[in-house]
C-alpha cells in the first residue's frame, strides 16, 4: 500500500464535517483499523473539526484545512483553522484557556468535552497556535497494536 | 438537509418517545437540541430518546441530552435514553455522562423506569 498525503479544505460549517468523518472512517477501515478504532477515529475528527468551525473561524468562508497522512504504521491527521480574532485578541486555545477548560470539565456540563475526547482516544495529540493566529491540532493513531486486528 | 425529519416523535402512556434515525454529529446535534427545546417549551416532562438506529454520537449531542435531562428533573420529570450501540456507550462512559443520564437497554425498560 502506497503512503498517502491528502489535503482537504472545507467551508467552516458543521454541514461539511459529516463527509470528512465518513471519508476518514473509510480510509481508516481500509488501512486495517478495527471497527472499534474506526469509531474512535471518527469521533475524534468530529470533535476537532467541530472546535475548528465553532471556535476557530471568523465565518464560513475562511475554511478549515485538513492534512491526512497514512503509512503502514499510522494515520496522522492535522486540522488547521485560521482563528476567530473578532471574538477577542487571543487565540481561542491559549494555554490559560485550555487549562481552564480542562479544570472545569465535568460529566454534568453540556460542553467542554471535545478536547478531552480527542486526547483520550488518540495515540498522539498536539495543539499549537499557527502562523495565521489559528489553531493546529494534530492527532496520530497507530495501526500496529494488538487491539487493531480485525474485525 | 434538515435532520429533524429523521427524528420521529410518538407518545406512549404520557411519555414522549423520540426515535433518532440519523447519526448525531455536529450538524445533527443542533437539530437534536432544537427538537428537545421544543418539547421543553411544550411543558413535556417525560422523554425517552431511542438511539437504536444511531451509529455515531459526539459530545455536543451528549451535552444536549444531559442538559435537557437536568432541566426536566428540576420540575420532577426526566429524560432517559435507550438502545445504545457499544461505541455510543463508550462515548457516554468516556465523558462520564452515563452517571448523569439514565441509560436502558431497551425502550420498554426505559418506559417502565418512569
Amino acid at each position: 500500500m502506497a503512503n498517502a498525503d491528502i489535503k482537504l479544505k472545507i467551508p467552516s460549517a458543521v454541514f461539511y464535517i459529516d463527509p470528512v468523518r465518513a471519508f476518514i472512517g473509510n480510509l481508516a477501515k481500509n488501512l486495517g483499523f478495527s471497527r472499534k478504532r474506526v469509531a474512535d477515529i471518527q469521533l475524534v475528527i468530529d470533535e476537532i473539526c467541530s472546535n475548528a468551525v465553532h471556535h476557530g473561524s471568523i465565518d464560513t468562508t475562511v475554511g478549515v484545512k485538513l492534512q491526512i497522512r497514512s503509512d503502514a504504521h499510522a494515520l496522522e491527521i492535522l486540522v488547521r483553522d485560521t482563528g476567530s480574532r473578532h471574538k477577542g485578541p487571543k487565540n481561542w486555545l491559549t494555554h490559560e484557556r485550555l487549562s481552564e477548560i480542562e479544570a472545569n470539565r465535568s460529566p454534568s456540563n453540556e460542553g467542554g468535552h471535545g478536547i478531552f475526547i480527542a486526547k483520550s482516544l488518540s495515540d498522539t495529540y498536539e495543539m499549537k497556535i499557527n502562523a495565521a493566529g489559528g489553531t493546529d491540532v494534530r492527532v496520530v493513531f497507530q495501526l500496529l497494536k494488538p487491539a487493531d486486528t480485525k474485525p | 438537509m434538515d435532520s429533524t425529519k429523521l427524528m420521529k416523535l410518538r407518545e406512549e402512556s404520557g411519555i414522549k418517545i423520540l426515535e433518532i434515525k440519523t447519526d448525531l454529529s455536529s450538524y445533527a446535534a443542533s437539530d437534536l437540541r432544537k427538537v428537545l427545546e421544543d418539547l421543553l417549551a411544550e411543558k413535556v416532562e417525560k422523554i425517552v430518546v431511542n438511539l437504536s438506529q444511531v451509529s455515531h454520537i459526539n459530545s455536543t449531542a451528549v451535552g444536549a441530552l444531559v442538559g435537557v435531562a437536568k432541566r426536566l428533573r428540576q420540575n420532577g420529570g426526566d429524560l432517559k435514553i435507550c438502545a445504545l450501540a457499544d461505541n455510543l456507550t463508550r462515548t457516554f462512559n468516556l465523558i462520564g455522562a452515563s452517571s448523569v443520564v439514565e441509560i436502558y437497554e431497551s425502550e420498554n425498560s426505559a418506559l417502565a423506569a418512569f
